[in-house]
């Protein structure tokens, strides 16, 4: 199967990000130099997402079944969650860290390449696949910013000045992104009731998937009780976040999830 | 909002957060403790005692809360240092078993008795779990009674959590599951349930008329000699006619491919017959070597056939991936209806409050098996447990469009 080239897509995306963030950070507001760094960040997103879509066309299948697709996944929605909330609220610096973290991600694909397998096994083959992925991986994308939000927010408390706004702007993204995170965990039910008989059996993702929403549920209340007791928050927010990364990239490295549906196969 | 006062003593009302982690942390080890001791798991209570428990938990919340509200207990089961409490210790028995594998026939006889080795039907488990319902049942009341429809998402949020976990905690012992292996001689009326009973009370029956199979195209891998590894395991090729490749810096072409053929000697010929299995001719090229010949991953009823390249290494054809799995049937039910379906991964039918799934086929006969394995499955509190899970999920929609208004005044 002849696809184009991943590299030189991923290559051109990230020049263009990299031309594009340059422009921003020397370009005052509304500037051409501006405007232009705007359209380069953005034309990277597009050229990304149009991969995205050739690629799953012809995979004939979702292009959501192993890691590496995942990390692609990952790549495209991240910067369009930073690209809204740059221009939305205009945090620069948000922008450029959403950029990069997709950056890495295109560099782990680029240098750990993974064949692209057209192979589905049937309990995938189901229209919960497609929304139950991607909810959970919007909601990642987001959780995942309020957890660099959370990090800069740590090291000013500890550094420099504490900034309380950089906790209004994570309990924005956590809380849009815990609803994501509600509706993955519950698609992913009605979907194994209709695959396997029953919408609940603890199986090693599911047991950390329950652990992550229990986590931001936690961050949640501790918030609506105590808006002033900041730093704690921010711990909570890291350590949520560190739940997280085990349920999506950790299981596969558990012994407890050897016989996981959830496991992404690498072959 | 409360402070916590620094010369309040333990006890003393108002409680906080200390108190309610050392009822969450009592109530675990209470639970490990007796677990031990009695030496028996928790069994699901079934209909009608599932019923009659429900409806005594939901009273005593409601007279709690309708005659004692004002009691500092009861303000204080109602708060979040309460429901904090409540979520870790939850969460806390979920994380063991995110580490220790449920599975009481490998473990040690301490993780049996003590239940860490089948979490969710343990005392400990059982115990977090009413904790976290009475106090998350207790909010809920607090905010729902009286009525105010700012509160409408709460209620979403909260009842909705509520419903779901007490339906399919008081529900999971009226779950009935019985596998059937179903062939296409004559209609089967009795399955085998999870604890091995048989049963052929079911009111139907059930006969495969056929069993389809579809596969995906079979793949090409290069295995070593003695330990039997793939060597090829990210680079997947897949044998289908004209296809061309690279594998370990072989360059592999698919000359000819037989959907189901038989191997003669060393030659493979088109033949549809019971245990026929695909085939490919392939031309291997490396440096000044061509290698070719017929492989085949052979089926239960004839060999296969690999392609030696030399070294150590070996061209084999994998066993194809299923693509679906379809099992046709004609159902007889009770009342005399007879119809034939069709039943499939991800499409199961129902039948008399019967859902039925398509769960295994004989794996050595594939394509060619002539029985499937079918799951009836009855769930009587489903559609309890669905309406607590559609408000929850009308909840989050809720959460997208307020966002966290309150919070940030
Ligand atoms: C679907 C899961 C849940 C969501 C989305 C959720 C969300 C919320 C939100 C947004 C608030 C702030 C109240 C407001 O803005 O009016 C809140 C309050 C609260 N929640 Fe939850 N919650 C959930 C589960 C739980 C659980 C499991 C518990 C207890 C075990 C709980 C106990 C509480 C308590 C005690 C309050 C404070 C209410 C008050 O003081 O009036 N919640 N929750």
């Amino acid at each position: 199967m002849e696809m184009i080239s991943f590299n030189i897509v991923a290559y051109v995306t990230m020049i263009l990000w990299l031309a594009g963030c340059l422009f921003i950070v020397f370009g005052k507001k509304g500037n051409i130099l501006t405007i232009s760094g705007n359209i380069m960040v953005f034309a990277g997103a597009l050229l990304l997402i149009a991969y995205l879509v050739i690629l799953w066309i012809n995979l004939e299948r979702p292009p959501l079944r192993i890691l590496g697709e995942t990390r692609l996944w990952y790549a495209v929605l991240l910067p369009v969650v930073g690209i809204a909330i740059y221009l939305r609220h205009g945090y620069k610096w948000f922008l450029y860290y959403s950029l990069f973290m997709a950056s890495v991600f295109l560099v782990i694909n680029i240098t750990k390449p993974e064949n692209f397998d057209k192979t589905l096994m049937p309990a995938l083959q189901s229209p919960w696949f497609v929304p139950h992925v991607i909810v959970y991986m919007i909601s990642y994308a987001l959780l995942g910013a309020s957890s660099y939000v959370a990090a800069r927010g740590l090291y000013f408390q500890y550094y420099r000045q504490p900034k309380p706004e950089s906790l209004k702007i994570s309990d924005n993204i956590i809380f849009t992104g815990f609803a994501f995170l509600t509706l993955g965990l519950v698609f992913g039910a009605l979907w194994a009731k209709e695959a396997w008989g029953h919408y609940w059996t603890w199986d090693p993702k599911e047991t950390w998937a329950m652990l992550t929403w229990l986590s931001y549920l936690i961050y949640i209340h501790f918030r609506y009780r105590h808006p002033q007791k900041t730093t704690s928050a921010l711990w909570i927010i890291a350590l949520a976040f560190v739940v997280l990364l085990i349920c999506w990239l950790g299981i596969n490295y558990l012994s407890v999830a050897e016989n996981s549906v959830h496991t992404y196969s690498g072959q | 909002m409360t402070t916590i006062n620094k010369k309040r003593q333990f006890w003393q009302y108002p409680w906080s957060y200390r108190e309610g982690f050392l009822i969450a942390i009592a109530l675990v080890i209470a639970g490990f403790a007796i677990g031990y001791v009695i030496d028996k798991e928790v069994k699901a209570i079934t209909f009608p005692e599932n019923l009659v428990t429900g409806g005594v938990i939901i009273l005593l919340l409601l007279i709690t809360h309708l005659f004692f509200r004002k009691h500092e207990f009861v303000k204080w089961i109602a708060s979040v240092p309460a429901a904090i409490s409540a979520i870790s210790a939850y969460a806390f028995l979920v994380l063991l078993m995110g580490f220790i594998r449920q599975n009481p026939e490998e473990s040690s006889e301490f993780l049996n008795r003590t239940g860490l080795s089948h979490l969710t039907s343990s005392q400990a488990f059982l115990f977090a779990q009413m904790y976290f319902l009475v106090t998350l049942g207790m909010v809920t009341l607090k905010r729902i009674i009286p009525f105010k429809t700012k509160n409408i998402g709460f209620m979403l949020n909260h009842l909705g959590l509520w419903i779901t976990i007490a339906a399919a905690s008081l529900g999971a012992g009226d779950i009935q599951r019985v596998s059937m292996e179903i062939n296409d001689r004559e209609p089967v009326f009795v399955g085998t349930d999870q604890q091995g009973n048989m049963l052929d009370d079911m009111g139907l029956a059930i006969q495969l008329i056929d069993f389809k199979m579809e596969s995906y195209p079979p793949k090409a891998f290069i295995v070593d000699r003695e330990s039997g590894d793939i060597l090829n395991l990210k680079n997947v090729f897949s044998l289908e006619m004209g296809a061309r490749g690279n594998i370990l810096g072989w360059e592999v072409e698919v000359v000819d491919f037989i959907e189901f053929g038989v191997g003669v000697g060393d030659k493979f010929h088109k033949v549809y017959d019971v245990g026929a299995a695909p085939a490919a001719y392939v031309t291997a090229k490396k440096d000044d070597k061509k290698l070719e010949g017929w492989i085949s991953c052979g089926s239960f009823r004839f060999p296969g056939n690999f392609l030696d390249l030399g070294g150590n290494e070996l061209l084999v054809m994998d066993r194809p991936a299923p693509k679906s799995f379809v099992s046709e049937v004609k159902i007889y039910t009770e009342d005399e209806e007879v119809f034939e379906t069709e039943i499939a991964v991800n499409s199961p039918v129902t039948v008399n409050g019967w859902k039925i799934y398509q769960y295994d086929y004989n794996h050595d006969m594939g394509d060619w098996s002539d029985i499937s394995v079918i799951e009836l499955i009855k769930d009587p509190w489903l559609p309890v447990v669905y309406t607590g899970i559609f408000m929850l999920m009308a909840g989050a929609f809720y959460m997208f469009w307020t966002g966290n208004r309150k919070k940030t005044e």
